[in-house]
């Protein structure tokens, strides 16, 4: 399901996801059409624009917020044209199960964005590496990240992002019992208690890095 | 400037000093002789308090008349006065053994009374209003003086006499009675004058009056008395006399104090000008102008140049009373035009130094009232054309934004999406794929710069999602740890919530900039209807507010939507910014 208004590019994103073997239900150009669509066909994943008609205000992450609400089977992938640490929160202040929140301009990096859509779809999540690099931007006096490796570092950055251990093992091309050795270093010096679920931990580790 | 139509002072040049000084040592001789003659001739029970009554009178009419000369160099009483103090010098020549002093005494013995009398009538101006009055004063004289011949030339008046023609004592007698008659009959004309004239007079000066009127009063019906008294033989010859010399002392007295009074007035003018320093509404004006005219009944009219006619406080249209109506008036011009008057109590006429002073304080007062009306219509003129002019760039940068977003930006997603979709049909090639998240690339940067320039132009998720999202990620993205409280209920309007923003964007700026800080705080709450915007940090303070900190412009636009923004930054005291921002 693609609600976004830009007639270009919502067909662009159908042909995109079409040609990854997904199966598009629906699209749309406003806000109160996909909460009917999304009503009628629950899709796997409804991918969302936060501008949409009428007022390109906060109706896209409105109805994000409230299909989270309702129907918490569906996955909800929201694509804005900027990228705020409190729209982030906002979305995945519950729980980040099943949600994600990219830049617009992912969906030129067709490997990555598809993924991402998979793992929302399947109930993971999927959160821009901006925001990631924002928090861990942050300079800190006593700051236990200044603790970590950089290699420690790159693996929060991806878990922090959504990526399963097996997504970073692929992406750091070391093996999953040495992703597995990290995160739970990672976890031992951030001093956060190791979750089993992998969304589960995005959201830990965003708090983490906030506060 | 503003002028008063009342013009005071200055028309008539002041006596010289030195005239003045010679009539006041004249005064003090005359006195001195006549102290002299008494003592030496009298021949009552007690020529001394005599002599030191007659003392008392020349030297307080003398005095007090030159006094009033000096102040009021317009005013005729003051001479007059003085001239009056001269007369008990001329009757008292009368007890004199010679008999040229002794003839020029008796004719002139009643002068004393009828010049006391004129000095009385002729209060406060020094000059006889109304035919009644002169007529009275004319008779006096005639009685006076023209009966006083006869009498002499019939030999009526002991044997020094130096007129006497014939010795006919029944004759002048009769004369003599008629005299006595004519001039206790003037002498309580003038008291019923008097006593209408206080009547007349307005209740606000009132006490002065009358105290004037009470002693004038006294006075003349103890001459009439006295004269009676005197040319009977009656019961308590002396002692009459002596209260009638110490009474008729008095009103110099009370004519002084009233004089030193209405200079004080002048001071109540200043504290009028105290009160009226700041623009007062035209009740309180009129109110503080009443107590410094200690006039109840004053009114203040307004000139209405629109409708050429006079209003009240209320703005109803109004007649100035004319002059016979017992009202006075004073115009307060400013440049030529009637600007208001001030109609009040006649007898305020009395007081012209303290009518000058007030009519000129009221005068400022309505040019202040008028300057900072015009001035706070400008204030209100400029503070809407500056809040247009922020809000006009505003609305221009907040289209530009969306067109950046809704146009360039969505074409080149929609580019970088076909260029992926062509890398993926492409994977066997793995030159053109390259070649294509080269370009792919490009698109990106181009994408974070526009995307820079966007934010820049207007921070879109402060007016889609509010301030509180958009300060997660300022405070997210500032160089120090930031503690963020924001504490609002609801959304704000759109300018409001922007320039709180900006506030905080260019503060939390400053603080990376130059503040050396560990720390700083973001602080928004909403307390009695504003919004207060304050960032603190604990850094170096001592910040530049005038160059380069952008802290002018975010002046102008906070002061744009009628808030302000302070500064607090002492040296190593880190810095505190505060706006506070009325909202409805």
């Amino acid at each position: 399901m693609i609600a976004e208004d830009s007639v270009l590019l919502r067909e662009g994103l159908a042909r995109l996801l079409g040609d990854a073997g997904f199966d598009v239900v629906g699209q749309c150009g406003d806000a109160e059409e996909l909460l009917i669509k999304v009503r009628s066909y629950p899709p796997d994943v409804a991918i969302v624009d936060i501008r949409l008609p009428p007022t390109h205000q906060d109706e896209g992450l409105r109805a994000a917020l409230r299909i989270r609400m309702e129907h918490p089977s569906v996955g909800v992938l929201v694509l804005s044209q900027y990228i705020e640490l409190g729209l982030a929160m906002k979305l995945l202040s519950e729980s980040a199960e099943g949600a994600g929140y990219l830049l617009k301009d992912r969906i030129g990096d067709v490997k990555e964005f598809v993924a991402a859509v998979r793992r929302v779809a399947d109930g993971g999540s999927a959160l821009d590496p901006i925001i990631v690099s924002t928090l861990l931007a942050r300079r800190r006096s006593d700051d236990p990240l200044a603790r970590l490796t950089p290699r420690e570092r790159d693996v929060l950055e991806l878990m922090a992002g959504g990526s399963s251990n097996q997504g970073i093992a692929d992406k750091l091309v070391i093996s999953l019992r040495a992703v597995e050795k990290y995160v739970s270093s990672i976890f031992g010096k951030l001093g956060l208690p190791s979750t089993g679920s992998e969304s589960r931990r995005v959201l830990a580790v965003l708090l983490y890095l906030r506060s | 400037m503003a002028a008063t139509a009342l013009a005071v002072g200055g028309q008539r040049a002041r006596p010289p000093p030195k005239a003045l000084w010679s009539i006041g040592v004249a005064g003090c001789g005359a006195a001195a002789v006549s102290i002299a003659l008494l003592v030496a001739n009298d021949g009552g029970s007690e020529p001394r308090v005599h002599a030191a009554l007659v003392g008392w009178i020349v030297v307080a009419y003398v005095l007090c008349g030159l006094i009033a000369w000096t102040l009021r160099p317009d005013s005729r009483f003051g001479p007059l006065m003085a001239a009056a103090g001269f007369a008990p010098l001329v009757s008292t020549l009368a007890v004199s053994s010679a008999d040229l002093p002794y003839t020029v005494g008796e004719a002139l013995r009643l002068l004393p009374v009828v010049l006391f009398l004129h000095v009385f009538l002729a209060y406060p101006t020094g000059r006889l209003r109304g035919l009644l009055e002169r007529v009275l004063v004319a008779a006096a004289y005639l009685v006076a003086i023209g009966f006083r011949l006869p009498t002499m030339l019939l030999g009526g008046s002991g044997s020094d006499n130096l007129l006497e023609v014939v010795h006919q004592p029944g004759s002048a007698a009769v004369v003599r009675w008629a005299q006595v008659i004519g001039i206790s009959t003037v002498v309580l004309a003038a008291v019923g004058v008097l006593i209408a004239r206080v009547r007349v007079a307005g209740r606000p000066l009132r006490r002065p009056r009358d105290l004037f009127a009470m002693s004038f009063v006294l006075a003349l019906v103890l001459l009439a008395a006295g004269v009676v008294i005197s040319n009977t033989g009656g019961p308590a010859k002396e002692p009459m006399r002596a209260v009638t010399f110490a009474v008729i002392g008095i009103p110099p007295l009370v004519f002084l104090r009233a004089l030193l009074r209405s200079r004080l007035a002048r001071s109540a003018a200043a504290d009028l000008l105290v009160e009226l320093r700041s623009d007062p509404a035209p009740a309180v004006l009129r109110d503080a102008l009443a107590r410094a005219l200690r006039d109840p009944s004053l009114t203040l009219v307004y000139w209405l140049p629109e409708f050429e006619s006079w209003a009240d406080l209320e703005g109803r249209a109004v007649e100035l009373p004319q002059p016979d109506e017992g009202r006075a008036t004073i115009l307060i011009d400013r440049a030529g035009v009637h600007v208001a008057a001030l109609v009040h109590d006649p007898a305020l006429d009395n007081e012209p130094e303290l009518l000058a002073a007030v009519s000129a304080g009221a005068a400022i007062a309505l040019e202040n009232g008028r300057l900072h009306a015009e001035l706070r219509a400008r204030l209100v003129e400029l503070r809407g054309s500056r809040a247009r002019v922020i809000e006009a760039g505003q609305s221009e940068r907040q289209r530009l934004e969306r067109n950046l977003h809704d146009g360039a930006q969505q074409r080149l997603i929609a580019l970088s999406l076909d260029l992926g979709l062509l890398e993926e049909r492409l994977s066997h090639n793995p030159d053109a794929t390259g070649r294509l998240r080269e370009a792919r690339h490009e698109i990106a940067l181009s994408l974070a710069e526009l995307r820079d320039v966007a934010r820049g132009l207007h921070p879109a998720v402060v007016s889609g999602h509010g301030l509180a999202v958009a300060l997660e990620s300022l405070a997210a993205r500032a160089p120090v740890r930031v503690r963020l409280r924001v504490d609002l209920d609801a959304r704000l309007h759109e300018g409001l919530e922007v320039a709180a923003y900006y506030v905080v964007a260019e503060s939390l700026t400053n603080v990376g900039k130059h503040a050396q800080a560990m720390s700083a705080t973001v602080d928004i709450t909403r307390v009695n209807g504003q919004v207060v915007v304050e960032v603190v940090d604990d850094g170096i303070g001592g910040a530049d507010t005038e160059r380069g900190s952008g802290l002018r412009g975010l002046a102008d636009r906070v002061e744009a939507l009628g808030g302000r923004l302070r500064v607090w930054t002492p040296r190593g005291g880190g810095t505190r910014v505060r706006a506070e921002i009325p909202c409805a």
